[in-house]
């Protein structure tokens, strides 16, 4: 008997002992599991903002709904599903069939409204659970959505800035250990074992008012011209920023059903085009430069000009021109007599210092170098078009950018997306005597007996050119369908802006650059000029002076705001 | 027993139980401070929804559609606007 206590008690001994020691962990792990919990620390995707620090992208909070499916009852109400399904927003079949599902664990909806999610708690159906996550918004939907691009529903970057940015804009949970009573409240906290990092805010070069502007410019003209596509890009050539680009058809980030398709094509920055009569400025710049001819140098036209199987022609006939009027009147046998004088490298050297054949860098997914051959391959023929637009494809944007050179008394400026309002050092290209003869030959064009008197700006004295190209179909040119194009700078007095616009396929109320693209570039400059606060250069009436002589009344009202009535 | 044991014993108690009262004041703490944290983020996501709704309405669009159906304004032209320029 007592030989058996003994025994029992050696027993009970040896098992205290074993959980004391060797066997401790386990029941260690038991407690720890009870006591202690892994917390995820949630963080959000940076903002994006815009020059004036709006908000152009933000993420607010969501929940995903997640059935699990072995803890909903099976015998769930009809009264219940279908009040599930009303606040989802889904019809009664598809919430039974995700309810059916074999996996255990079901999204039911994802980015749900916390306020309808906070109705669906209310409902309390047993296994039916709310995951937090974020949501991004996009307040300036269709005008901004080729600028900031869009997330896929695990916030990851697909499109524009929020995909070029991704790194910089991505979040990233953290996690900690806390100690929990059994009320499940935080009662000590173990430390953090991962830091959560939010994204950092992004802030972009982009005004939201000058957005706005291209992009309502844009929308009217295709509608006016029935035309398939159009873009414009605005920069200020003092900073190199982009204050604005914007292409039709756009599409709204906002709505996920539509994420795809024709619309989410930047085409400013990844369409590359038969630049046409836009570049004739480049080439008439270099002979200019070289010394070859001045605006006044009077250039025999005629009707037609040979190089290669096919002459050259013009729209007009024109005996004679001088190189100005070469540049007003569009001349291609002018641009491409000029053109011929020089030695092919040379053309291409200019033609690649501005950017032509080259990847812009600028911080776009998709941006296009568009095609430039190298010199050694060009026929005289090939010399001969390149001159006057054909034969070389650039985007709009290269275009813009490269049109900077005119504004800047000759420097070809670094363009950013990112806000830098400090002024930028640009690189020399062509001389600064050079640049403003040919502002003054660009202005021209605008005026009468220009091609683009349409581009005429109230207020402000602006110069461009204009182009207008058929489209390449097949293997050779369209004979109805065009390109139309403006490329200017204003105000001509002091250059703050380069625009660039381009039409795609005009059908109705003409179809040259001058007719179509220029009235959109007008409207652009004025506006946004206005918006950025530059006095009209241009005479306009009711100019006063100021002067503290002038006697209490005799000064009509001023007019400062926006909009008046 | 002499006076000093009991006053250590004393004092040993007041220590003992002083400790337990920290401790559960510490967690308190602790459950408060988590409290006013889920606070916060709460007032960060209701401030970042404020900021997307002022925004909304204070977009060029609704800006423009309100100035020109409600308030019939039309938008300046230059002809129409007398600008002062200071003296040079």
């Amino acid at each position: 008997m007592l030989f058996m206590l003994f025994v029992a008690f050696t027993a009970l001994v040896v098992r205290a002992l074993w959980i004391q020691g060797p066997g401790n962990a386990f029941y260690e792990a038991k407690a720890v599991k009870g006591t202690q919990r892994e917390l995820e620390m949630s963080a959000s995707r940076g903002k994006i903002l815009d020059r004036n620090g709006q908000v152009i992208a933000t993420s607010l909070e969501a929940k995903a709904v997640i059935a699990y499916n072995d803890t909903v009852p099976k015998d769930l109400s009809d009264e219940k599903i279908k009040q599930l399904a009303n606040l989802l927003q889904m019809r009664e079949v598809d919430v039974r069939k995700k309810l059916k599902d074999e996996r255990n664990q079901v999204f039911l909806k994802r980015q749900v409204d916390p306020a309808i999610a906070q109705q669906i708690r209310k409902l309390e159906i047993p296994g039916i659970g709310l995951n937090n996550e974020f949501r991004r918004f996009y307040p300036e939907g269709e005008a901004m959505a080729h600028v900031v691009g869009f997330t896929n529903v695990e916030d990851h970057g697909q499109e524009g800035m929020e995909l070029s940015r991704e790194n910089d804009l991505a979040a990233s949970t953290g996690k900690r250990r806390v100690v929990v009573d059994r009320l499940g409240r935080i009662v000590e906290d173990m430390g953090v074992l991962q830091l959560p990092q939010n994204g950092k805010d992004l802030k972009l070069s982009v005004d939201s008012k000058i957005q706005y502007i291209a992009y309502n410019a844009l929308k009217d003209a295709v509608e006016k011209h029935r035309a398939k596509a159009a873009g414009a890009v605005v920069i200020n050539v003092q900073t190199g920023e982009i204050l604005a680009l914007a292409n039709w058809p756009s599409y709204n980030p906002n709505d996920r059903k539509i994420l795809s398709g024709e619309q989410l094509r930047n085409r400013v920055m990844t369409d590359t085009f038969e630049p046409g009569s836009t570049i004739k400025p480049f080439t008439v710049a270099l002979a200019m430069e070289k010394g070859q001819v001045n605006p006044n140098t009077v250039m025999t036209i005629g009707a037609k000009y040979l190089v290669g199987p096919k002459p050259i022609t013009d729209t007009h006939l024109y005996p004679s021109l001088t190189v100005a009027e070469v540049i007003q009147k569009s001349s291609n046998i002018g641009t491409s007599k000029l053109a011929m004088n020089m030695p092919a490298s040379e053309m291409w050297d200019l033609f690649t210092a501005v950017g032509f054949g080259q990847t812009p860098k600028v911080g776009f997914p998709g941006a296009v170098a568009g095609r430039l051959h190298p010199h050694q391959k060009w026929m005289p023929t090939d010399q001969a078009r390149i001159a006057f637009g054909y034969g070389i494809s650039t985007s709009l944007f290269q275009m813009a950018r490269a049109y900077t050179i005119f504004a800047r008394d000759g420097e070809l400026v670094p363009v950013t997306i990112e806000h830098s309002p400090d002024y930028k050092a640009g690189v020399r290209v062509i001389s600064a005597k050079t640049a403003i003869e040919m502002r003054s030959m660009l202005e021209s064009v605008t005026e009468a007996g220009g091609t683009a008197i349409k581009a005429h700006a109230e207020g402000y004295r602006v110069g461009g050119k204009t182009g207008t190209a058929h489209k390449v179909a097949g293997k050779g040119y369209s004979t109805n369908k065009y390109l139309a194009y403006f490329t200017g700078i204003a105000p001509i007095s002091a250059p703050r802006i380069v625009v660039a616009v381009m039409v795609d396929e005009p059908t109705a109320n003409g179809y040259y650059g001058g007719q179509v693209a220029a009235p959109i570039f007008s409207t652009i400059v004025s506006e946004t000029l206005r918006a950025m606060n530059v006095a009209p250069d241009s005479t306009v009436k009711n100019m006063v002076q100021r002067d503290d002589a002038i006697k209490p009344g005799s000064v009509a009202p001023i007019q400062r705001v926006v909009l008046t009535q | 027993m002499n006076r000093a044991t009991l006053t250590l014993l004393a004092l040993l108690l007041i220590c003992a139980l002083s400790l337990v009262s920290a401790q559960q004041r510490g967690r308190k703490l602790v459950t408060a401070i988590e409290r006013a944290q889920i606070e916060e983020r709460k007032l960060n996501q209701e401030w970042l929804r404020l900021e997307y709704e002022q925004r909304n309405l204070s977009k060029s669009a609704r800006i423009r559609d309100a100035a020109r159906n409600q308030l019939n304004m039309s938008p300046i032209s230059p002809n129409r606007t007398i600008y002062l320029r200071e003296e040079r």
